[in-house]
């Protein structure tokens, strides 16, 4: 076995739930401390090299999984370890401000994500290139479609290459001609990271190209191993809630 | 985050040091991002005021009419007190200005940024650190208006007008202080924001903005009450400055007002950093 590059070890997180007034008020007397419980003991080890999948339905507690090892969310209890740098791919053009240029978008947006000031001028070509934004690099971002937002956000997120990648849902955007060459370029990423994580609900491409999938449901590992055969355990699992 | 020398052992992720060294960690944090601060800062400075004609002059048309309305209001109820009066309700509002706005804009650092938040990590103690500094920025243009008084009015140019900037610094330090000790609570109840919006309303009125220190001083006793404020500090050490004259106020006082601006920050980011990361839950 080579080495790991994820370790979470029996992660637990809750969140609290709103409570109004009343609750309040009663918190105050007794301990009722009503908490969504999203994650309940999560183990799992992932090598240098893997390419992992998760699969579950929705608010199994997939995306949390990410943000935990990303470092978003503090776990409750349990260790997540992780060797070298990670990057979460999710909600492409977060933090973008509507009346810089794109150009200033993509240094503040790639700044955001942790990159150095000379990694980014030494990548701005590259990623002006990518986003097939033209002259529409020095005009606001307001004036831009969602397309052209989704692109130079992907052109930023994926101008560099981290040991952990981490993917949150974010194929297919832009017109069917750019959702190509999104996902080609999502997959270069993927082949030549060292390691990545794919939440995804596209079965398809997940088991051609992950090594392993997990299935999570309320929060638990409920089955890991070979995607064909997680995924009809999913598919067994989705049957059995219903009846 | 991409750091180069964490590629070698597994590391333990979120793993943070005691929250009663988080102001020594803070600064050190800020440093190593001082990339993305500055990035940052730029966007809000930026996004301000674009997409207006004026752009940049808002900075300084807003406190200017703001201050001539006070000036109107001051005189109708209280005649006439002094010919510099509305210079004094100018420089008022904007040192006061800059204190609401960073206290605001540092109550609201987390709950604003949601979505950030969600989807990237990187020190919370960013977000209310580029308020804070943005806000002094956009102040300290908008007191380039005492340019043109200096030369109406016929005050000294000197090196006291150093104490312009240093009393803006003073109460943008002191609003972010405050604000992020309150930060984390208002992920649980949006009640504080409101409660902050009162108090910077309130708050006005309490502090030297529509009178000045002099004024106080003439009600004996009553007025030495309001030093306790810690605002009036900073604004009159600004006016003192545009007279032309280091702040003609009791040591102690400027100490105290210096003492609390510091003892805010710390504490503030002692707090920020204990409960933060129990906080971004709620939102």
């Amino acid at each position: 076995m080579s080495e790991l590059a994820i370790l979470v070890e029996d992660v637990a997180l809750s969140f609290p739930k709103k409570r109004g007034l009343k609750g309040l008020i009663l918190g105050l007397f007794k301990d009722n401390k009503v908490r969504h419980h999203a994650l309940k003991g999560i183990n799992l080890s992932i090598s240098k090299g893997e390419i992992v999948g998760i699969i579950g339905t929705n608010g199994c507690g997939k995306s949390t999984l990410l943000r935990v090892i990303s470092g978003i969310y503090p776990p409750d209890s349990g260790t997540c370890k992780v060797r070298g740098n990670i990057s979460l791919l999710a909600g492409l053009g977060t933090g973008f401000s509507a009346h810089q240029t794109g150009r200033e978008n993509a240094i503040l947006y790639g700044s955001i994500l942790g990159y150095s000031e000379q990694k980014i001028i030494d990548k701005l070509p590259e990623i002006i290139q990518f986003s097939e934004l033209g002259r529409f690099i020095d005009e606001p971002i307001r004036t831009y479609s969602a397309g052209m937002k989704a692109r130079l956000g992907l052109a930023v997120a994926s101008a560099i290459q981290p040991d952990l990648l981490l993917i949150d849902e974010v194929l297919g955007v832009g017109d069917p001609a750019f959702r190509k060459k999104s996902t080609d370029r999502i997959m270069e990423m993927v082949r030549q990271a060292g390691t990545v994580v794919i939440v995804s609900h596209s079965f398809g491409m997940l088991s051609e190209i992950c090594d392993r999938l997990v299935l999570i449901e309320k929060g638990k590992i409920l089955a890991e191993g070979n995607p064909q055969d997680v995924i009809s355990a999913y598919h067994q699992n989705v049957k059995s809630t219903k009846e | 985050m991409v750091q180069n020398d964490l590629s070698s052992s597994l590391r333990i992720v979120g793993q943070k040091s005691s929250p009663l060294t988080a102001p020594y960690h803070n600064l050190k944090l800020l440093i190593q991002n001082k990339f993305l601060v500055r990035n940052l800062v730029r966007r809000d400075v930026r996004g301000k005021y674009r997409n207006a004609l004026l752009g940049y002059a808002w900075t300084v048309i807003e406190p200017t009419l703001l201050s001539i309305v006070y000036w109107f209001l001051f005189i109708m109820l209280a005649g006439n007190p002094d010919e510099y009066y509305a210079v004094w309700v100018l420089i008022g509002v904007i040192v006061w200005s800059c204190f609401g706005k960073s206290l605001m804009a540092s109550v609201t650092s987390l709950t604003g940024n949601t979505r950030v938040i969600h989807l990237v990590f990187f020190p919370r103690i960013i977000f209310p650190t580029t308020a804070m500094v943005a806000n002094i920025t956009i102040t300290v243009m908008s007191s380039l208006v005492v340019i043109p008084i200096i030369l109406a009015y016929g005050f000294p140019f000197g090196i006291h007008l150093i104490l312009i900037p240093v009393g803006i610094f003073l109460s943008g330090v002191m609003g972010m202080g405050l604000g992020i000790i309150f930060a984390p609570l208002n992920c649980m109840q949006r009640d504080v924001e409101h409660l902050f919006r009162f108090i910077v309303r309130a708050g006005f009125f309490v502090s030297p903005v529509m009178w000045t220190y002099e004024m106080a001083m003439e009600r004996g006793v009553f007025g030495e009450i309001v030093l306790w404020n810690p605002m009036v500090v900073p604004i009159t050490m600004a006016r003192h400055g545009l007279m032309g004259k280091w702040p003609d106020m009791p040591v102690e006082w400027i100490g105290y007002s210096v003492f609390v601006t510091v003892g805010l920050w710390i504490l503030g980011n002692i707090i920020f950093d204990k409960f933060e990361r129990e906080a971004v839950k709620h939102l």
